[in-house]
């Protein structure tokens, strides 16, 4: 009999009815177990490797929304808006302002398709900026889609966004747009854009083909060429998808750091699905978040080393990973984070409670951090000291040479777990101004069906 | 090395402890994990070092933010 580690509440990917799970373990790996009475048992891989996935912890003390735009009536995950049961705030609110697209990716969080539903107005996408700004405050806006670009007024709902109070203003974009069009960047940097998402799934095109259906490479390149001309931060996001590109890890930091301080870090993303699947995926299609770091030491030779890797202070430990490195004039990373590391507590009360941080304070560094990580460094020194030693040298090489490396893995219906769903703090605006932890907004059964995304 | 205090503290400052007199002194200062030497007024007696409050205020707080992860 396996070890049972711990029981949660999932959903059945067939007929997306709530059902107990269990996470078990076999061997170093961690799979979450679950049975419908009518669409019998899942077994979905969870975690393989090392860190374990029992060390692999960062406990909260919970914090409810101040505003909940809906109420508790179903239970987790049926009444999500966010709901008085939540745990985190939100660290960054997601608008979809369009559903269009110039890409038809085989893989897409967002199910753009051929059909697409009318883009909504400046009108309604200020109603959503005040919404969120109403229910949390100076959260981080990620505009996204479908693929925002193609919308003309881009320009001008980045100025909404930044006119009503958000100071860190991020787009989720493929790029070509960036990359063709003359002065699109100085544009979307003079509305008040701080960085661009950019979806960046390798270093050749043998990896963008089976992806996103086109050769890419080149049009990546020129965007953040674009960028660098414009000071537009850019963090490089991966998919990462067995078979496809997981060879291609180290050589995709390698990248991104030749053209750092532009580029501002890597965020990997383990492929998800989402979608219809007649047969479940297999669990050999999947990438776990200790994989990623394994790689990540093996295909940099141990520049990046999973100790420099630690679970997020904001939303759930099993959702993400996240290290901060300064690169160094000799082109090595030099690690800020340390998988054991306590921040100093000066008082007495919170030296007692050092190993449950709380929840919101979690959400305002995150916010803090990313805001400052991921935006292009507002440093005007161009020399960069060698030694890193003296607190001015290191101050200035940080602010410009800082460089972040992170994943986070997102839930679907096979892998859902509502305890983790409950501490999200990435949160899209629904068309009605609700806010939807971004997992269970983009959740679809094995059918095809979604909880909470519309569909026209 | 960068000055991270004014001249004049080493005149208005005397150590609380043994009452003698501050001077320049090179000192190690950690936070998780890394360390920094910066010139400081130290105590010549028993070595308590005056952190002026700009300098915790300002370039110390940024540096622990900057160590302290999201």
């Amino acid at each position: 009999m396996m070890p049972m580690l711990s029981q949660t509440q999932s959903l059945c990917p067939e007929c997306l009815s709530r059902i107990p799970a269990y996470y078990i373990k076999e061997g170093d790996a961690v799979f979450l177990v679950k049975h419908c009475d009518s669409h019998g048992k899942f077994q979905t891989v969870l975690w393989r490797g090392k860190p374990d996935f029992e060390t692999w912890v960062r406990p909260k003390i919970p914090t409810s929304p101040s505003l909940c735009y809906a109420e508790m009536s179903q239970g987790c995950p049926f009444d999500c808006g966010l709901c008085p049961e939540h745990r985190q705030h939100t660290c960054t609110a997601l608008l979809e302002i369009t559903m269009r697209c110039n890409l038809n990716c085989p893989v897409c969080f967002a199910s753009a398709g051929s059909v697409v539903p009318p883009d909504p107005d400046l009108k309604l996408i200020r109603t959503w900026y005040e919404r969120v700004m109403n229910a949390c405050g100076f959260c981080n806006i990620q505009l996204s889609g479908g693929e925002p670009t193609v919308r003309d007024d881009l320009p001008m709902i980045i100025e909404i966004g930044r006119e009503i109070g958000f100071s860190f203003i991020q787009l989720n974009t493929n790029g070509i747009r960036l990359a063709t069009e003359k002065d699109y960047a100085r544009r979307l940097k003079e509305a008040g854009l701080s960085s661009v998402f950019l979806q960046f799934d390798g270093t050749n095109d043998d990896i963008y083909i089976p992806l996103r259906g086109k050769p890419l490479f080149e049009v990546k390149q020129a965007a953040i060429e674009h960028c660098t001309e414009n000071d537009i931060g850019v963090v490089l996001v991966p998919t990462l998808m067995p078979k496809v590109n997981l060879h291609n890890i180290g050589d995709i930091l390698r990248f991104g750091l030749k053209f750092a301080p532009t580029v501002r870090g890597v965020h990997f993303q383990p492929v998800s699905y989402f979608g219809r699947y007649p047969n479940p995926p297999l669990n050999k299609d999947r990438i776990t978040l200790p994989e990623i770091m394994t790689a990540l030491e093996q295909q940099t030779h141990g520049m990046v080393r999973t100790e420099n890797f630690r679970p997020p202070g904001c939303e759930n430990a099993r959702c993400s990973f996240h290290g901060n490195f300064i690169l160094m004039p000799d082109g090595n990373l030099k690690a800020l984070t340390q998988l054991t590391q306590t921040a100093c507590r000066c008082d007495e009360s919170s030296r007692i409670s050092q190993h449950i941080e709380k929840a919101e304070e979690g959400a305002i560094q995150a916010i803090s951090t990313v805001a400052r990580q991921w935006a292009f460094p507002t440093i005007s020194e161009k020399q960069c000291c060698e030694k890193t030693d003296d607190l001015d040298a290191f101050l200035t090489r940080a602010r410009q040479y800082g460089f972040a490396v992170s994943a986070m893995a997102f839930q679907d219906a096979w892998n859902l777990d509502t305890e983790r769903l409950r501490d999200c703090c990435i949160h899209v605006v629904s068309p009605e101004g609700k806010l939807i932890p971004f997992c269970i907004y983009n959740l679809t059964s094995a059918g095809g069906k979604s909880l909470y995304r519309l569909k026209f | 090395m960068s000055q991270y205090y004014e001249a004049s503290l080493l005149e208005e400052w005397n150590c609380a402890k043994c009452g003698a007199a501050l001077k320049p002194a090179k000192v190690d200062i950690a936070y998780m994990g890394s360390q920094f030497t910066i010139e400081l007024p130290k105590c010549e007696i028993c070595g308590l070092v005056l952190i002026p409050e700009s300098l915790a205020r300002g370039k110390m707080a940024e540096v622990e933010k900057i160590l302290e992860d999201k």
